[in-house]
């Protein structure tokens, strides 16, 4: 059995091909982070216009990478959402093209079940109850996830994402784009105590809100005006505020940990990758005897063969979509 | 002179509150909003408040930096438009834009200084932190009597 996954949802093009074990066969991403740094951030149009030059090319590429052809694929797993809207029809309209032209069956996947579904790409695959941490430059969301298809959602964000709020004080720290790596590097260059930016705990609740802690970056950036040249001060920033969403992340978990009682932790979507966060949630877990599930670089940020996993469970269920199928830019899970 | 009416929120939920209430104006009227406010400034708070008006539920109004346009499917639908990012007219035109502001639902957006020309009939809303929890808020072109009778 192969399932050829496609994930269009935001800036980078992705196919990918994973067999019934969940074994990646290929996976491929075509990441436009080049074409959109210039702008400080993803410029939606930009993103559909490449996506529509790169799909064909991306999807064969997955296919020769996994020396099939289109008439091998079983089933073909399409994100639908959440993500940009100009960028999800692209990758639609392609699949829904291809499902029709071949026959072939059609599947449709939350991008955000398919994040939680990078952590069953591994070797070491995760078993159920679960805990999933989704945090990305669109989502931050806390799940248990009880089984295939069970996820019920303990928080999320009321307002920025972890992954927007390390986009917008890179901003305004004029480091440039993606801000999560920029800042990450830098913060192993500072002092995370000569800043004490806040954290918001929000007692009795799994949510999350990086608003206020931005809005204390903005106000202490503007009292450095003069020596924001200086990159000592810079880095310090950086640490600082990296300390702060860290510990909100990492206690978050800690929490849901204690009041779910569920030993077993996975995290994914692009702030996984940041360094700090994995350093500091290792160490937690090491400290409370918790599994954690933390996927590679690679498969933390966006790919397909997140999505053609995900796509293989609905499929074993015969959870198929029709050709009607539209793209949705908000979508919860 | 224009006529503007002030209001100070001393909290978020108070913010919330006059977001509900500016939510229900632009419903019953059916025109665009357009928010000013710099980052940090309380934007989000607001427009979970004018969401309310909408019966979306706060939780389901977050940032919308990312994914631009936010399309609520309530009655009317409520499009939450993020113009943060993006820069030029002619990425204003590849959003389709102008489709959100005439269409059939309420479009409220943020940085609405990157639109060149105010959508005719809009709600300007202006939005100023002061300290932590205090926010100012301006409506262009309203007054007090506007308010009391909504």
């Amino acid at each position: 059995m192969h399932i050829l996954g496609i994930d269009s949802s935001c800036d980078d093009t992705s196919a990918s091909v994973v067999d019934e074990s969940y074994t990646i066969i290929s996976n491929i991403v075509s990441s436009q982070t080049e074409i959109h740094k210039k702008y400080g951030g993803i410029v939606p149009e930009l993103a559909s216009r490449k996506h529509i030059e790169m799909i064909w090319p991306v999807v064969d590429e997955a296919l020769s990478k996994a020396c099939l052809k289109l008439d091998d694929i079983t089933a073909l797993s399409v994100c639908y959402g959440p993500g940009l809207i100009g960028s999800l029809l692209i990758g639609c309209g392609f699949a829904k093209a291809i499902a029709y032209a071949k026959g072939i069956p059609l599947i449709a996947v939350n991008h955000l079940e398919g994040h939680i579904f990078s952590a069953f790409l591994d070797n070491n695959k995760p078993e159920f109850p679960f805990l999933a941490l989704i945090a990305s430059g669109g989502h931050t969301s806390l799940y248990v996830v009880e089984g295939f298809g069970m996820y019920s959602e303990l928080g999320r964000t009321r307002d920025d994402a972890a992954g927007e709020a390390y986009d917008k004080v890179a901003k305004l720290l004029g480091l440039g784009y993606p801000g999560g790596p920029i800042i990450d590097k830098l913060a192993h260059e500072g002092n995370a105590r000569t800043f004490d930016f806040p954290r918001a705990y929000l007692p009795e609740s799994f949510d999350f809100s990086f608003s206020g802690l931005k809005n204390a970056v903005r106000l202490e950036v503007s009292k450095h005006s003069k020596d924001i040249s200086n990159r000592a001060i810079i880095a310090d920033i950086a640490a600082s505020f990296q300390s702060a969403v860290v510990d909100v992340l990492v206690r978050k978990v800690e929490w849901a940990i204690v009041k779910k009682d569920i030993k077993r932790v996975v995290l994914s979507g692009g702030v996984s990758a940041n360094n700090g966060l994995r350093k500091k949630m290792s160490e937690m877990a090491g400290e409370r005897g918790i599994e954690l599930f933390m996927p590679s670089i690679a498969l933390c940020t966006d790919n397909a063969a997140m999505i053609a996993a995900a796509g293989l469970h609905h499929f074993k269920s015969g959870n198929l979509a029709s050709l009607d199928l539209n793209p949705k830019a908000y979508l919860p899970l | 002179m224009e006529k503007v009416l002030k209001l100070l929120s001393e909290s978020e939920s108070e913010t919330v509150a006059f977001g509900r209430k500016i939510g229900e104006y632009a419903k019953g009227k059916k025109i665009p909003v357009c928010l000013y406010g710099d980052l940090g400034a309380g934007k989000t708070t607001l427009i979970k408040g004018i969401g309310s008006a909408f019966g979306i539920s706060e939780r389901d109004i977050c940032s919308a930096s990312f994914l631009i346009v936010a399309e609520h499917e309530s009655v009317p639908p409520l499009y939450h438009i993020d113009l943060y990012r993006i820069e030029g007219r002619e990425a204003l035109h590849e959003l389709g834009i102008w489709e959100y502001l005439e269409g059939e639902g309420v479009a409220v957006v943020e940085w609405a200084e990157r639109l060149e020309d105010r959508p005719p009939r809009a709600l300007a809303l202006f939005i100023k932190a002061d300290g932590m929890d205090r926010r100012l808020i301006t409506i262009e072109d309203f007054d007090e009597e506007d308010w009391n009778n909504l």
